[in-house]
C-alpha cells in the first residue's frame, strides 16, 4: 500500500473543513521472541498500523478565549474511510474545545540534504524467523555458558521492527521513509552461596550486522558475576566514575532541560543560560538526528522537518536550545532543530532528543579509572525517571565497585548517588572515549566520565 | 462483538497444529486526552484503538499473534500464524462450548463520560489552573490534565471461557512549578479511578492544586536531604507504593518459577514482623486495578500474600499457574492487544496495623518522614529498590521540624520487610494514579498504613 497517497488523500479530506491538517501514518511488522532455558518461551509476531490527523483552525470567532490558532488531534488504527472520516471529524471538534495560540501552525516544506542514513536494512527484512530465534537463543546460551555461577536469564528477549513512517500536511509537505531495528536484552542473574545479583546487557542497531547477540550475553553474565557480593560502603563525598551506560542518567534529565519547551515555560533548571557556562570546559554535547546507523536516525521529524546536527553545549558553554516547528516559531528567532517528536500516531507531536550525547574525549576507561585514587566506579542505575530537569534535584541508587588505586576492587550496591545537575556537570573532571548509545527516549549516547564531590549515601 | 461461531472457528484454526489451549482475546479502547499548560487548553484528543490477538498454549511455550481488524478474517490470519509456531505440538483440540462467565465483581459506572460535554470537562482544568495561580506568585507554571480512558475487552479459549469486561477510568493530573531566585520546584499531583461522572458527586480535581503548589512552595526553601542510615516513617496511602515496588514485584510468579526472585520458594515462611498482613484485590469497586476478569478471562479475586508475617501466595496469571499445574489467581494482566499478558499486581497494600500513627512519629529520636512519595523501581531477583521522597521531613526528638528536599531511598525489600517495626492503625489507599510500568503499563492502586522502618538509606546531599 502507498501510505504516503495515503497520508495526502487523508489531508484533501481535512481541509475541506477549512482547516490547517496533517496526517502521520506509522505502520510495522514486529517480531517479539522470549527465550527461557534454551526454548521459546513467548512469540509475538504481527503488523500494527496507526493514523494521526492533527488539524489547525484559525482562532476567528468559536468559543476560543485567546486568539491564535487552535489544535484538534485524533487517532485510529482502522484505516477504513468511515473511520478515517470519524478521525478528522472528531479532530475538527477538538479544535473547537482549544484555545487559540498565535504560535500554532504546521512547518513549511523545506529542503533537507540527500545523504544516506543508512536506517533501513533489507537484510533485516528478510530475516526468517528461524534465525531470529537462534538469535534469541544464542543471547542466553552465551550468557549461561560464561561463568557457572550464572543461573538464568529473565527476561531475554529479542526484537525486530521493520516499518515505514508518511507524513503529509496541507501546506506541502509530504515525505516517508523505511526504517529498521533489531535489539537483544537479557538480565543475567548470577548466584553463590551467600548472595545473588544480576545484570542488564543490551545490543541493538538499524542494521543486521550492527547486532552481536554474543557480544551482549556476554557482558550482562561479566557484570553480573562481577558485582556479587556486593555491599554498601560509608557514607561520603567521593569522585564516581560512571559506566556509558550509567552516564545516560544524566543525558536523559539534561535532554529535558535542553528542550525549548521546557525553557519557555521556565521548567528547566537551564532557562536564561544560553550563552553561559553551564558545564566543565571539555563537556561538549550534540544531538544528532543525521547519525548514519543511529536508532533515532531519520531524514524528517515527526511533523515533516528536516533532521539536524545541533551542538546545544560547546566547551562547557550552553549555545542553544532543541526546537520543534511551534517552540521556533514561539521563539522568533530560531528554527526547529528537527526535535518534533511523538510515542506512537496516538500522540499529538511534542520535543524529543534524537542521538544526543556527550562529545567523546581521548582517554580509554582504564585510563579515567587509572586517574582515581579512591572513589566509585558506577556500573548500573536505577529509577532515572526521578531525576527532575526543572529543579536540577538528582539522586537515584547505583551500583559497581569500589576504587582504590586507579583500579576496581571490591563490589558496591544499595548505595545513592547524589548531586545537584547544576554542580555535576560543572564537577566532570573526564571523559572517556568510548562512546555508547543507549536506546532510551531516541538514543542517549555516553562514553565514561569523572565526577568529583558526589554525594554518596551508604552505611553509617 | 463477532458471533460465538466465529470465534470457535479462529480457536480451531489456532490450534490445528496441536496445543494445549487457544485464546481470542479482543480489544476495543476508547480515550479523550485534555491539557492545559500556560493558562491554555492546548491539547485535545480522542482516538481509539481496536484490535485482537490469538495465543495458542504448547508445553511451556506460547505463540501470540495479532491484528488491528476485528473482521473473522484477520483473525483467522492471526490464529493461522500462531498455530504456525506451534507446529509439531502435542495433541489436536478441538475448542469446548463457549459459556459467558459471571463475575463476583459487581460495580457499575453510573454516569458515562458522554453525558458531560468536553467543554465542561476543560473548564474544570481551567478552574484548577485559577486556583493554582492565585495561590502564590512564586507560582510560574501551571500544568492540568485530564484523561478518560473505555476500555472494553472480550476474551474466549478453547476450554469453554467465555468473559466480557468494561473498565471505565477517569483521571486528573497536575504539576506546579513554584520559582524563587534561580531555585525551581515542582511538584506533581493526581487522582481519578475506575469511575465514571459519579467522581465528581464526592471528590474535587481543584482541591488538590492548592496542595501540590504548597509542597512546590515548601520544597523552595527546603534544605538538601541528609544521606546515610536512618529511622524512616511512610506516610499512609500512596506509601504503599514501597511494597508495591520492594516487595510485591518479587511475589508476581513469572519470576517465581524461575527461581528468579528473592520470595522464591519462600511460602510458609517468616517474611515480616507477625503485624504484617498484605493483600492483593483485584475486586474492590471503583479501583485502577480493578477487573472483572482479567485479562486471560479468569475471576478476579482476594489474594492474601502476606498474613501476620508469613507468606502466604504469590500472584499468578495463566501462563506460570500451567507451568506448576495450578490455577490462576486472576492476575494476568496485558497493556494491549499488541502484548501477552503477564502477571501483574492489581489493588496492592498493607492492612492495618497496631500502632497510633501519631506515635509512630514521637518514637524517631532522629529520622526521615516521607510524606510524598514519587515513582521507584525494583531488581526483582535480589529486591533491591529505590524510591523518591518528593517531599520530606527531618524527624527530631519525635517532631517533624523542617522540610527536606532531593531525598532517595534505597534498600532491599525483603530486608526492609522484616526490619518493619511499626504499622499504623491508619490503612488508606492511593489518590488514584498508580500506573506500573514492567515492560508493559498497567493501572494499579497501592496502599498501607503509616508505618516505620528503623533503619533505612537515605540518598540526599548533606
Amino acid at each position: 500500500m502507498d501510505y504516503l497517497k495515503l497520508a495526502k488523500d487523508v489531508v484533501s479530506q481535512a481541509v475541506e473543513w477549512g482547516v490547517e491538517a496533517e496526517a502521520y501514518i506509522n505502520v510495522g511488522q514486529n517480531t517479539e521472541i522470549n527465550v527461557d532455558r534454551g526454548e521459546v518461551e513467548k512469540l509475538s509476531q504481527a503488523g500494527a498500523k496507526g493514523l494521526g490527523v492533527r488539524v489547525i483552525r484559525d482562532g476567528k470567532g468559536g468559543s476560543a478565549r485567546h486568539s491564535g490558532a487552535r489544535l484538534g488531534y485524533a487517532y485510529t488504527s482502522d484505516f477504513s474511510a468511515n473511520s478515517i472520516r470519524r478521525t478528522i471529524e472528531a479532530a475538527v471538534t477538538l479544535a473547537e474545545v482549544a484555545d487559540g495560540d498565535v504560535y500554532r501552525s504546521l512547518p513549511e516544506p523545506q529542503p533537507a540534504p540527500d545523504e544516506e542514513l543508512d536506517i533501513y536494512d533489507q537484510a533485516l527484512v528478510d530475516l526468517p524467523i528461524e534465525r531470529k530465534v537462534e538469535m534469541a537463543k544464542q543471547l542466553e546460551r552465551v550468557a549461561l555458558g560464561y561463568d557457572k555461577r550464572i543461573v538464568l536469564t529473565n527476561p531475554c528477549m529479542l526484537l525486530s521492527q521493520v516499518g515505514t513512517v508518511a507524513i503529509a500536511n496541507s501546506k506541502g509537505i509530504a515525505g516517508s521513509y523505511d526504517k529498521s531495528f533489531i535489539g537483544g536484552f537479557l538480565m543475567a542473574m548470577a548466584a553463590d552461596e551467600n548472595d545473588r545479583s544480576m545484570a542488564f546487557g543490551f545490543g541493538f542497531g538499524s542494521r543486521l550486522a550492527d547486532f552481536a547477540p554474543a557480544e551482549v550475553g556476554e557482558d550482562a553474565a561479566r557484570k553480573a558475576v562481577g558485582m556479587l557480593g556486593g555491599k554498601p560502603v560509608p557514607t561520603q563525598r567521593a569522585t564516581v566514575v560512571y559506566s556509558p551506560l550509567a552516564a545516560t542518567s544524566v543525558l536523559g534529565a539534561l535532554s529535558r532541560a535542553v528542550g525549548a519547551d521546557a525553557l519557555q515555560r521556565n521548567r528547566s533548571f537551564l532557562k536564561d543560560k544560553i550563552g553561559q557556562p553551564v558545564a566543565a570546559d571539555m563537556v561538549s554535547v550534540l544531538d544528532n538526528g543525521r547519525l548514519p546507523g543511529g536508532i533515532a536516525t531519520r531524514p524528517f521529524d515527526d511533523e515533516g522537518v528536516p533532521t539536524a546536527a545541533t551542538r546545544l553545549i560547546d566547551e562547557g558553554v550552553l549555545q542553544t536550545a532543541l526546537y520543534d516547528h511551534y517552540t521556533a516559531t514561539r521563539d522568533g528567532a530560531a528554527s526547529s532543530t528537527g526535535n518534533a517528536s511523538r510515542g506512537s500516531h496516538a500522540s499529538i507531536p511534542g520535543l524529543d532528543a534524537s542521538n544526543f550525547y556527550f562529545q567523546p574525549g581521548l582517554q580509554t576507561p582504564e585510563e579515567v579509572i587509572a586517574g582515581v585514587e579512591r572513589g566509585l566506579y558506577v556500573e548500573s542505575v536505577m529509577n532515572t525517571a526521578s531525576i527532575n530537569p526543572i529543579s536540577g534535584d538528582y539522586s537515584i541508587s547505583a551500583k559497581g565497585y569500589w576504587i582504590e588505586n586507579g583500579a576496581l576492587s571490591y563490589a558496591v550496591n544499595e548505595v545513592t548517588i547524589a548531586l545537584p545537575m547544576q554542580e555535576l556537570l560543572q564537577n566532570i573532571k573526564a571523559i572517556g572515549n568510548d562512546l555508547t548509545f543507549v536506546p532510551m527516549m531516541g538514543a542517549l549516547g555516553s562514553p565514561t566520565i569523572r565526577v568529583d564531590g558526589v554525594m554518596i549515601g551508604g552505611s553509617g | 462483538m463477532l458471533p460465538t461461531e466465529s470465534i470457535r472457528r479462529v480457536l480451531d484454526t489456532a490450534l490445528q497444529n496441536g496445543g494445549d489451549l487457544a485464546e481470542v482475546y479482543l480489544e476495543n479502547t476508547e480515550r479523550l486526552s485534555l491539557t492545559l499548560d500556560e493558562g491554555r487548553l492546548e491539547q485535545a484528543t480522542q482516538g481509539n484503538d481496536i484490535g485482537g490477538g490469538v495465543r495458542v498454549f504448547y508445553d511451556n511455550s506460547a505463540a501470540y499473534a495479532y491484528t488491528d481488524d476485528l473482521g473473522e478474517e484477520a483473525l483467522l490470519e492471526a490464529a493461522t500464524a500462531a498455530a504456525a509456531a506451534a507446529r509439531g505440538a502435542n495433541g489436536i483440540r478441538v475448542c469446548a462450548d463457549l459459556t459467558k462467565r459471571k463475575s463476583p465483581v459487581i460495580f457499575q459506572v453510573k454516569r458515562p463520560f458522554e453525558r458531560m460535554s468536553t467543554q465542561e470537562k476543560a473548564g474544570v482544568l481551567r478552574q484548577m489552573d485559577e486556583v493554582t495561580r492565585r495561590h502564590s506568585p512564586h507560582i510560574v507554571s501551571v500544568q492540568c490534565g485530564y484523561s478518560e480512558t473505555r476500555r472494553r475487552v472480550w476474551i474466549y479459549n478453547s476450554e469453554g471461557v467465555w468473559a466480557e469486561d468494561d473498565r471505565s477510568f477517569l483521571e486528573f493530573r497536575g504539576q506546579v512549578t513554584a520559582q524563587k531566585g534561580d531555585v525551581r520546584q515542582s511538584s506533581a499531583t493526581g487522582i481519578g479511578g475506575q469511575i465514571g461522572l459519579e467522581f465528581f458527586d464526592d471528590r474535587d480535581p481543584v482541591q488538590m492544586m492548592p496542595e501540590a503548589a504548597d509542597t512546590a512552595l515548601l520544597m523552595l526553601d527546603a534544605r538538601p536531604a541528609p544521606a546515610g542510615e536512618m529511622p524512616v516513617v511512610i506516610t499512609n496511602g500512596w506509601g504503599g507504593v514501597l511494597f508495591h515496588e520492594a516487595c510485591g514485584h518479587c511475589m508476581e510468579a513469572d519470576f517465581v518459577t524461575k527461581g528468579a526472585s528473592a520470595y522464591a520458594g519462600l511460602v510458609g515462611e517468616k517474611v515480616g514482623p507477625d503485624f504484617l498482613t498484605a493483600i492483593d484485590d483485584g475486586t474492590i469497586p471503583g479501583r485502577r486495578g480493578t477487573m472483572r476478569f482479567d485479562d486471560e478471562g479468569t475471576p478476579t479475586k482476594r489474594t492474601v500474600l502476606i498474613e501476620n508475617g508469613i507468606l502466604q501466595e504469590y500472584m499468578w496469571d495463566l501462563t506460570e499457574a500451567r507451568r506448576v499445574g495450578r490455577g490462576s489467581t486472576g492476575n494476568g494482566r496485558r497493556q494491549s492487544f499488541r502484548h501477552m499478558p503477564m502477571p501483574r499486581m492489581t489493588n496492592t497494600f498493607i492492612d492495618a496495623g497496631p500502632h497510633d500513627p501519631e506515635e509512630i512519629i514521637r518514637s524517631v529520636k532522629k529520622g526521615l518522614y516521607a510524606k510524598k512519595l514519587g515513582g521507584g523501581q525494583v531488581e526483582i531477583g535480589r529486591g533491591d529498590y529505590v524510591f523518591t521522597v518528593t517531599e520530606g521531613w527531618l524527624i527530631e526528638d519525635g517532631k517533624l521540624t523542617a522540610p527536606v528536599r532531593g531525598a532517595t531511598l534505597v534498600g532491599n525489600g525483603p530486608e526492609t520487610l522484616r526490619q518493619i517495626d511499626m504499622i499504623g492503625t491508619d490503612p488508606a489507599l492511593d489518590p488514584g494514579r498508580g500506573m506500573c510500568g514492567k515492560i508493559q503499563w498497567a493501572r494499579v492502586s497501592v496502599g498501607q498504613p503509616t508505618v516505620r522502618a528503623p533503619k533505612l538509606t537515605v540518598g540526599g546531599t548533606e
